[in-house]
């Protein structure tokens, strides 16, 4: 296990890095949809 | 090259930023586009392997380091020779320069025959007795597509120019944007300004936070602790505790009104420090940082020497200029929703209960 991190450093880093940017991704469109929602809903 | 590509980076980031307006939902096209620039910089930020020349392993040798380093080079197969259990060619490092370089390999290496045939490939290297003979480690890619310069001294820690920088830069533009719509406050007395202004200061603080948190790590590695009062550090350490002053002095004053013009009049004075705690202090200081008093250069972002930067890591560094201005963006427009949305229900709760 340990090789394998260490052999692959490179690609870990930039797997952990897309996960992390997908779940910001996935955040900011679920607030912006709840927030879209909230102002239909105000409006109404 | 350069300038035009940031220049248009920022034009993007900038026209897509306040397009559609501030306080309007981001339409998907937009959200795409953010996501397509940001994960392509990801990408081609962190995929790519760094590779150098022979002349990066002599100097690495000369300072001393002990570990090999990437070199990306083509054996000539017909200067092959066996000697000694070691199997020995003729190489270049695609530098232009004429000078053949001598690469010795295991002879039980099996990927021998695929290097040697390959077009080109990253290898790790070190200087072995004198300085154009190369003992070879391991493979690092065959055939690669592109590579990433390796830079002595910095080598694989390098990559945090696409993250740090941007950040930094962004925290600059959220405390301009913060300074105008507090500007725009004091002129028209809209409280919509007031909330545009704080939201911006606080994502600028976010952003300033998370450059300092990047930059504190890559010191770590770099320089032997994560924080060492490096004039850099120190003027990012100042502008954090001007802008804690800030939020300071929000959360202190009750009156909405009196709250919206006295932190319009701090936003405008903190702006004004923070190009001077960015770009001309820590220039004008000795220091760590690259860019600082008595560096080759300014900083291989603002650097006009071309060579300061080699065109791959422009292009990334444009995309993360782009792309952090995007979600900068759309953060302060979530943010201003937010607010807004929260003000409205207020009033509405108050105007129920009269």
């Amino acid at each position: 296990m340990y090789d394998f991190f260490a052999n692959n450093a490179l690609y870990v880093v930039l797997l952990v890095t897309l996960t992390v940017w997908l779940g910001i991704t996935v955040y900011l469109n679920g607030i912006e949809k709840k927030i879209t929602n909230l102002e239909k809903k105000i409006l109404e | 090259m350069k300038a035009v590509l940031f220049l248009l980076a920022f034009a993007i980031g900038l026209f897509f930023g306040f397009y559609p307006a501030l306080h309007k939902p981001r339409p998907l096209y937009w959200r795409i586009l953010t996501i397509i620039i940001l994960t392509s910089m990801i990408v081609l930020a962190l995929f790519p392997h760094t590779a150098g020349t022979f002349s990066d392993a002599i100097v690495n040798y000369r300072m001393g380091v002990k570990h090999d380093i990437p070199v990306k080079i083509k054996l000539l197969p017909e200067t092959k020779i066996i000697e000694n259990h070691q199997v020995s060619y003729q190489a270049t490092d695609f530098t232009g320069s004429t000078i053949k370089f001598t690469v010795l390999f295991n002879e039980n290496r099996t990927d021998l025959l695929q290097i040697e045939s390959a077009s080109s490939a990253i290898v790790l290297m070190h200087r072995e007795g004198i300085d154009n003979s190369f003992q070879a480690g391991e493979t690092v890619s065959l055939n690669p597509m592109i590579t990433l310069p390796f830079i002595i001294g910095l080598e694989e820690r390098a990559r945090i120019l696409y993250f740090h920088v941007p950040m930094s830069w962004i925290a600059v533009l959220a405390y301009i944007v913060a300074m105008i719509y507090a500007g725009r406050y004091l002129a028209r007395k809209n409280i919509r300004d007031d909330i545009t202004s704080s939201s911006a200061a606080a994502l600028g603080t976010l952003f300033c936070l998370l450059a300092t948190v990047t930059g504190s790590i890559w010191a770590k590695f770099n320089w032997g602790s994560f924080w060492n009062w490096d004039p850099r550090e120190t003027s990012i350490f100042v502008l954090l505790l001007i802008y804690a002053a800030y939020f300071a002095l929000r959360a202190a004053v009750e009156n909405e009104e009196r709250r919206a013009r006295l932190s319009a009049v701090y936003a405008i004075l903190a702006a004004v420090t923070v190009p001077f705690f960015i770009f001309i202090l820590p220039r004008i200081t000795e220091g760590l940082h690259p860019g600082s008093k008595g560096d080759a250069n300014i900083g291989p972002v603002l650097s006009p020497q071309a060579e300061a930067l080699n065109p791959l890591k422009q292009i990334i560094l444009s995309l993360s200029f782009a792309g952090f201005t995007l979600i900068f963006f759309w953060m302060l427009s979530l943010q201003i929703r937010v607010k807004t949305i929260t003000m409205q229900l207020l009033e509405r709760h108050n105007t129920n209960e009269r």
